[in-house]
């Protein structure tokens, strides 16, 4: 069998997160609303009707553009792109044509095993979204609600080279537009949809082979196995001795299996022509400017950042900058802390993490603050509170969102450093044990652990055990003279 | 009291509010107008013409009498109770079908849309309607507003001018202008793509007013060709154009190529005469060109009467103490018509896209395939003759290996005319004209089957002076300047540049001033004798 190179390009649609649609005032998210009962006479395409942008829209996906590199074009146009379906109610969907908002730009992000990855981005544009379609039997539905929600599509380059790093492109663009704050990027939810050229070429060949594009995908791990079930397909193929022809295929999630859904002879003429009922979209060098500032480091830089100013491992720097919030929470609570950032990442990773998981929450949502994180790691290293009871404190600090200390002092989870409290304990215990008493005194040294363990019983962990060992080995030596 | 339907907005505005005559009572008299003139309806369910037709006018195709009625008693209510009322408070006014009115139907003289009522208004209807202006009827146009002569209107029996009844009234605005002539109503409002506020307004002897493109909202209003669309009134004085524009001018943040430009109390500037006014006169303007059997150019004269009507009003106008400015150089006049041609129809297809049959309005009664054959049923019954040319035309030169063939030149030609204008208009350049005066028509109305003869070149060219305006997006006004042999009315436009409608309403209301004791101003149209 011959070796290939594999080709892949992403088409991506991200619903950007605004408050109302693109061109009108109904609210932009119509999740488990009744069909067409989120819609208006723009967004229907009723005869007479107006569009007028939305600035939201416009700001989000210049941060978008300005998060990939891309180059921005001050003065950007909407263009109709003119054909007839019945999810388009006005028989053209406004998008921006050849002067859209980006062009250019790329995505840098690591695999998993630290390997570098740049894809380059052909352009991104501001559009409309259609309605959803339906079919019941003989039946077609359409609803509307969709209608005008606003979308940055993304066009990438042919740069992807496996279904891995497809699906790593996804998981790294989502990581961004949720770090940006610009839209949900919810797959299941359709706010991230993604449709992928692929083709094949044996390894050597210049020319890239016939692509095929996959429609309908929607989850990191759909992308992963259609692209691999569609690269096995034209594998087959070729192996086979049959060209590939140019498809589009639809992918059956359910059924796990790739669909032809057409052959594409022509593209299609879409007749784009200027919208005149909208002004051009003009970007000022102020807007721009407050845009920049406004603009959050971003995760891959982060991350480097992690690495190399706080000093954490790779793995550490890639787990922590794998939100917005989570990177936040840390650097806050190692700023606080001072010293040694990566006692504050095991800490983080280990216990803060472990309730986002456990409880299916954002880092957002949690009552612990960075702050409560440094105290509490800062009462273990001061022995006012053991390890364990640390790791239980972090927990009972995000239940009741209380302070660490005052919990600590009102549920008497302190290690008890008072001598003669301790002292006592210790001298009951020896007291009671004159075998141990005598074992140890005949040289069985060892047995110091059994009576720092009796005391630690006796006193339910709260004792200071480096202190009650040292004190215990005065109690036993002390009677060695007797 | 005497025939009120006669008198202007500003003068039944000002009798209602004085309480000499009641709103309802005018409301009523404008009703007994259209019932003594008007004739039967537009109607889809139309099967020939009969003689008694020929001699109607037609304009209608819905009165909203229940609607204008309840509007007018609120008026009379509130000046009985002495509280305060808009300006135009019980002056009843139509407009034209392809304005949306908020559960009345709404046509653009298209079986495609037979039945559909929409469920808003659009912004002029609620300005008027905050004005107080009580809207009794919506009137008849050429379907989607595809022509001059108001001929290709689905609802029959068709407009006719209320000067000569075998004469077509103009179009598209051909009901506006024929109910303002015959006096049913003071007001009607139009829209303009290529001159169709001017040139029936011209034809029928009233006042029409094409606003500057983004002056007037144009949200509601069933487009034509969205990048010239303009809305404007049809009156029978200048005051009365003035007026209302005021009243509808503006802002709107549902029409984003509205302008935020102040509204100027253009009523008030009226008074300001043209003296001073620098007042230009082109020879690009006083010929029709068009592109010869072998695709030369080649020049016609317009009618010689309105080259006498030209001077008259120059002289007049220098004896006003303005300045004429003669020769202003428009060479690009004569891209007009072909790039219009080209524009109109790819954004005119586009915008019709979106009658399927599926959603409102006709829907085929045929059985169906699928989705698409019930589009082409329900489109092939629905649209008209015309409307389907140009369907046709704009599906053709759209497609994306003409791009630059059609549109792109097109749009380049627009660019070139509009710098035209910059040129005259310019405060800082070589003329510095305040308006530009042009017949509104190269003839006046010409008869019915006229456009489709041979030899019909003044009537295919017949918004070569007007259509410049919309490519520009420059205000024009048309005002009656005297009739021709045959005794039918003619216009000449005042035309100006961008927000300076104040401008072209001074040099027409100042013309209206100096020949208003002349006698062609006593000649009545037909109907009304
Ligand atoms: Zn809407």
């Amino acid at each position: 069998m011959a070796e290939y190179e594999v080709t892949i390009g992403l088409e991506t649609h991200i619903q950007l997160n605004t408050i109302t649609k693109a061109f009108c005032s109904c609210k932009a998210d119509s999740w488990g609303d009744a069909p067409n009962t989120n819609i208006c006479p723009v967004c229907s395409g009723l005869p007479g009707a107006l569009p007028a942008a939305n600035k939201a829209m416009v700001e989000k996906a210049l941060i978008l553009c300005l998060a990939m590199n891309a180059d921005i074009n001050m003065t950007s146009f909407f263009d109709r792109k003119n054909y007839l379906y019945a999810d388009l109610p006005a028989g053209y969907q406004i998008t921006q044509n050849d002067k859209p908002i980006g062009i250019g730009g790329y995505l840098d992000f690591q695999m998993d095993d630290g390997r570098p990855v740049r894809v380059r981005i052909d352009n991104l544009h501001m559009e409309e979204d259609a309605g959803k379609t339906r079919n019941e039997g003989d039946i077609r539905l359409i609803d509307m609600n969709r209608c005008g929600v606003p979308l940055v599509e993304m066009v990438t380059q042919p740069d992807m080279h496996s279904a891995d790093e497809a699906a790593t492109y996804l998981i790294k663009l989502r990581q961004l537009l949720r770090w940006l704050g610009i839209s949900e990027a919810n797959m299941e939810k359709a706010h991230l949809r993604c449709d992928a050229n692929v083709s094949i070429r044996p390894k050597g060949q210049v020319k890239l082979g016939k692509k095929c594009e996959i429609k309908n995908i929607n989850s990191i791990e759909a992308v992963r196995t259609a692209i691999n079930y569609e690269i096995q397909r034209q594998i087959k193929e070729v192996e086979a001795g049959n060209e590939i022809e140019q498809w589009t295929i639809e992918w059956d999630n359910d059924a796990l299996e790739l669909r032809k859904m057409r052959s594409k002879e022509t593209a299609a003429d879409y007749r784009y022509f200027r919208e005149p009922n909208l002004m051009p979209v003009v970007i000022s060098e102020e807007f721009l400017q407050s845009v920049k500032e406004g603009m959050p480091e971003l995760p891959l830089a982060r991350q480097k950042r992690f690495e190399t100013e706080l000093g954490l491992p790779a793995y550490d720097a890639s787990i922590l900058t794998a939100d917005r919030e989570t990177s936040e929470f840390f650097e806050e609570a190692a700023k606080v802390y001072g010293e040694d950032n990566k006692r504050v990442s095991n800490w983080m990773m280990n216990e803060v993490l472990r309730i986002v998981n456990e409880k299916g929450i954002g880092v957002a949502e949690l009552k612990i603050t960075p702050s409560n994180l440094a105290d509490i790691i800062r009462l273990v290293d001061k022995k006012t509170i053991n390890t364990t009871t640390g790791k239980t404190l972090v927990d009972k600090v995000n239940d009741s969102g209380k302070d660490p200390a005052a919990l600590v002092k009102e549920l008497g989870l302190g290690l008890v450093s008072d001598d003669s409290i301790i002292r006592e304990v210790c001298e009951k215990i020896v007291a009671n044990s004159p075998k141990e008493k005598a074992l140890y005194l005949g040289g069985k040294e060892t047995l110091i652990g059994w009576f720092v363990g009796q005391v630690m019983r006796e006193m339910r962990g709260k004792a200071d055990p480096e202190l009650a060992k040292t004190i215990l080995e005065s109690v036993l030596k002390a009677g060695e003279g007797n | 009291m005497s025939d009120l339907t006669s008198l202007t907005a500003l003068e039944q505005a000002k009798l209602i509010r004085e309480k000499q005559i009641s709103a309802v009572e005018l409301l009523d008299q404008t009703l007994e107008q259209v019932k003594r003139v008007d004739g039967r309806p537009g109607s889809l369910d139309f099967d020939h013409e009969t003689e008694e037709d020929k001699h109607k006018v037609h304009a209608f195709i819905i009165l909203t009498e229940e609607h204008a009625r309840e509007k007018a008693r609120s008026v009379d209510e509130r000046i009985a109770k002495g509280k305060s009322v808009g300006a135009l408070a019980g002056v009843p006014y139509s407009v034209k079908d392809v304005y949306c009115t908020k559960g009345i139907q709404t046509t653009a003289a298209s079986k495609i849309l037979s039945g559909w009522k929409p469920p808003y208004d659009s912004t002029v209807i609620e300005k008027m309607d905050q004005a107080d202006a009580v809207m009794f009827g919506k009137v008849n146009l050429d379907e989607f507003t595809f022509g001059g002569s108001n001929e290709t209107t689905a609802f029959k029996p068709t407009v006719r001018n209320p000067w000569n009844t075998d004469r077509v009234p103009g179009g598209s605005s051909g009901g506006s202008a024929a109910a303002v002539a015959a006096n049913e109503g003071a007001i009607s409002l139009g829209t303009d793509t290529g001159g169709s506020i001017r040139e029936p307004a011209a034809f029928t002897g009233v006042v029409g007013l094409k606003p500057t493109y983004g002056r007037v909202s144009r949200y509601g209003v069933i487009p034509f060709a969205s990048s010239m669309d303009s809305l404007g009134p049809l009156t029978r004085s200048v005051s009365d154009a003035a007026l209302v524009l005021r009243e509808i001018a503006g802002f709107d943040p549902r029409d984003s190529v509205t302008g935020k430009v102040s509204v100027d109390n253009y009523l008030e500037e009226l008074k300001k005469g043209v003296k001073g006014m620098r007042i230009g006169i082109s020879q690009d303007y006083m010929q029709i060109t068009y592109m010869d059997d072998n695709g030369e150019y080649a020049s016609a004269p317009i009618d010689p009467v309105l080259l006498a009507k030209m001077e008259k009003a120059i002289s007049i106008y220098k004896e006003l103490g303005a300045e004429i400015i003669e020769d202003i150089p428009m060479p690009n006049t004569k891209y007009s018509v072909p790039s219009y041609f080209v524009i109109t129809r790819i954004e005119a297809y586009s915008n019709l896209q979106r009658y399927d049959g599926l959603k409102y309005g006709h829907s085929t009664s045929r059985p169906v395939t699928d989705m698409y054959d019930l589009y082409y049923k329900s489109r092939g019954e629905g649209f008209g003759y015309q409307t389907k040319l140009r369907l046709l035309t704009g599906l053709f030169a759209s497609q994306e290996k003409f791009y630059e063939k059609y549109y792109g030149r097109a749009m380049r030609a627009r660019g070139m005319l509009r710098n035209d204008f910059d040129n005259a208009f310019n405060p800082q350049g070589k003329y510095r004209l305040d308006v530009l005066l042009t017949p509104s028509t190269p003839s006046a109305a010409f008869p019915f089957g006229g456009a489709t003869a041979k030899d019909s070149l003044k009537m295919q060219f017949a918004d070569q002076f007007t259509s410049p305006m919309n490519f520009a997006g420059t205000p024009g006004v048309s005002f009656p300047c005297g009739l021709d042999n045959e005794g039918m009315p003619l216009g000449l436009q005042a035309a100006g540049y961008d927000y300076c409608e104040s401008k072209i309403l001074r040099a027409a209301y100042a013309f209206e001033q100096a020949t208003i004791d002349e006698d062609w101003r006593k000649v009545k149209p037909m109907v009304l004798k």
